[in-house]
């Protein structure tokens, strides 16, 4: 390994994550976190193109590796130790762990996240460092070209936070695409297209801020904690960047993903607990400026998605319209029922649901979790028959665009999400009108 | 003769004077906890009412599963409590009031209705939880058959609040001893042919469908595990 001064520190140390590293050649310098679980087949690949990017990069930077493993079972430390040919230059640390993080796989899938995370930042706040990498175990496609168009930023040009952007296919991200970008966008007034990704780069005085947040030991913290690290950074006073990545590919933790409604329960949850809050903040902020862009577009196409099935989407909104109306009308005004219902007679290949509407009933769900007019969880999950029938429109309107159009597309609705804001506000503010109008 | 007669009239005016006497502080306890239940109960309603309506009860109480547009639309939930409270304050005060008069009978059946109430009360709260579950159970499986795409769902959903809801109204009961032997053998009989009846329809109608379902199930991953939604 390039980077100078490392110190020879293989073992597991049991650190809570406020205990001081035992060196500190770093000050100043880079620390590059990896977050693993179960990644035995893909650890060495990303530890070795994190290596080989920080001899490339930062040679003249003095860097440190830490793993930080949630209770790996498949030897994934070992894989890494080994990627490093036994050099001893990793700092592995164990976070630590609660039984009830294994009761429910996060999305991400990693059990602790928060925990893990926390004990990273803290250890490159004790090394002093001047900006810390993020990466997941679990990426296939990752290069060494990555720590650079990430780091570089912070390391040379002052940012403090730094959001990777990788290009997929149209349909691919959807959820992020439809309601994530859209919705942080429009309430944090900053352009990060892919909030909810589990790379990133950060400054020092962004280290401090997540540390000094109160958001580590928060209900849903385990799930949610990338977007609230993003939004965190978006909502204080701090430089943001993009950098695109290239094409991400991973392998999926676990034997079974996780179903549509439980993804949906658990990112969209954990966007509607963080707006809750950060009400203070996003309802004064208006319009929303574009990020400085990083790194460089890929060689390759995005790959091809799975062929989607748009009439089982529009057949799932229909059923959703026939039985979940009723606990759909405690949510949702009755202008807003009676768009829904135009849209259940018509034809498929006219199935088109409005910007403007799907931005509202985002909105209406929003604050419906807010005031708990049904338990969160049913809200949360009685959205998907409604996310289904956004999913097929928006299919039905980007399957013959180029990949440019159909960013487009993306950006007007985020466009739609931002006019539709003070619909947002007044409601929030006037809750008594919730199931009027 | 006359003095005989006299006697007796001084006698009986006596007795009745005592009876009178011994009566009296009894009726006149009686009346005051009477007016005084009744005060209780006029405050409580009217208090009740503006506790319950500033928590906006009647909408959380239909959130809850309880409503009452069915039964009783000219009542709301708010209404419905502070009047059953006023009753059971308005009751309880005419329980004490029985026994005040030291009368053998009424006595008796103050207290023993008194104690009956904690049954009653238990069975009313076993009621009320009871609806409570079943509102969530059928809400929350009718979102999962729906997410799933399951046609009948609210078929699935409405079968399980009412098998939610019985067990309530039939432990409720059992809690109050009405019937006990009579309901223990009709929820045998009852439970035993609904798995009687899925069993035997499974086993002979529907058992290519089912091994079907779980070959599919065991060998493909669920429809909408093939996009990357996040």
């Amino acid at each position: 390994m390039a980077s100078t001064g490392l110190s020879s520190s293989g073992a597991t140390s049991e650190a809570s994550p406020a205990k001081a590293v035992d060196a500190t050649p770093t000050k100043g310098g880079l620390v590059v976190g990896l977050l693993s679980y179960q990644d035995a087949d893909t650890i060495g690949l990303v530890t070795t193109a994190v290596r080989e990017g920080l001899a490339c990069h930062f040679g003249d930077l003095a860097s440190r590796i830490v793993l930080v493993d949630s209770g790996s079972t498949d030897n994934t430390a070992a894989r890494a130790r080994d990627a490093l040919g036994g050099s001893g230059d990793l700092l592995e640390l164990s976070p630590p762990r609660a039984t009830v993080d294994l009761l429910e796989l996060p999305y991400h899938g990693i059990p602790g996240k928060a925990r893990a995370l926390h004990t990273i930042l803290a250890t490159a706040r004790d090394l002093e460092a001047r900006a810390c990498v993020i990466f997941d175990g679990n990426v296939r496609t990752v290069t060494p070209h990555w720590i650079d168009w990430l780091a570089r930023p912070v390391v040379e040009h002052a940012f403090d936070f730094v959001s990777p952007y990788y290009p997929r296919h149209p349909f691919e991200g959807a959820l992020t695409k439809g309601l994530v970008y859209p919705l942080v966008r429009a309430l944090y007034g900053v352009r990060l297209r892919q909030p909810a990704a589990a790379e990133f780069a950060c400054s020092g005085r962004l280290i401090d801020h997540f540390l000094n947040e109160d958001l580590w030991e928060r209900d849903g913290a385990q799930v949610g904690i990338d977007l609230w690290l993003a939004t965190s950074a978006a909502s204080g006073d701090f430089r943001l960047g993009e950098a695109a990545l290239g094409i991400r590919a991973h392998h999926a933790r676990g034997e079974k993903a996780l179903d549509l409604g439980t993804t949906i329960a658990q990112v969209v949850g954990s966007l509607f607990a963080d707006l809750e809050n950060r009400a203070g903040r996003w309802q004064r902020m208006r319009g929303s400026i574009p990020v400085q862009h990083f790194g460089t577009s890929p060689a390759t196409a995005p790959p091809q998605s799975s062929s989607v099935d748009v009439e089982r989407l529009i057949e799932s909104y229909r059923l959703g319209y026939r039985e979940l109306r009723d606990i759909w009308t405690w949510v949702l005004p009755p202008r807003t029922i009676v768009d829904l219902r135009k849209l259940v007679d018509g034809p498929p290949a006219q199935f088109r649901l409005d910007d403007e509407l799907w931005a509202r009933i985002v909105y209406d769900f929003a604050l419906g979790y807010r005031l708990r007019v049904l338990p969160r969880d049913h809200l949360l999950r009685s959205l998907v028959p409604l996310y289904s029938g956004w999913l097929a429109s928006f299919i039905l309107q980007v399957r013959d665009l180029s990949a440019e159009a159909a960013d487009q597309r993306v950006e007007d609705l985020a466009a739609a999400f931002e006019a539709q804001k003070p619909y947002l506000i007044s409601r929030w503010r006037w809750p008594e009108r919730l199931r009027t109008g | 003769m006359v003095e005989q007669f006299d006697q007796a009239l001084r006698l009986a005016s006596t007795r009745i004077v005592e009876s009178v006497a011994n009566f009296l502080p009894g009726a006149i306890v009686f009346l005051v906890l009477l007016v005084g239940a009744l005060v209780v109960a006029l405050v409580l309603r009217y208090t009740l009412r503006r506790a319950l309506n500033g928590l906006d009860f009647d909408r959380r109480a239909e959130l809850l599963g309880i409503s009452l547009a069915a039964w009783t639309p000219s009542r709301s939930a708010t209404t419905l409590v502070a009047s059953v409270v006023y009753w059971i304050v308005l009751a309880l005060g005419l329980l004490l009031g029985l026994t005040a008069l030291d009368a053998a009978l009424p006595s008796q059946f103050a207290v023993s209705v008194l104690e009956y109430v904690p049954h009653l009360v238990a069975a009313l709260a076993i009621l009320v939880v009871g609806g409570i579950v079943a509102r969530f159970l059928a809400r929350a499986i009718l979102i999962g058959a729906v997410n799933m795409g399951v046609q009948y769902a609210r078929l699935l959903s409405l079968t399980v609040k009412w098998l939610v809801l019985t067990v309530a109204a039939a432990m409720a009961l059992d809690h109050i001893g009405i019937g006990r032997t009579v309901l223990l053998l009709a929820f045998g009989i009852l439970f035993g042919g609904v798995v009687l009846a899925i069993a035997l329809a499974v086993g002979l109608g529907a058992r290519d469908v089912v091994t079907r379902a779980l070959e599919r199930q065991l060998r493909e991953p669920a429809r909408d595990d093939k996009l990357d939604h996040v």
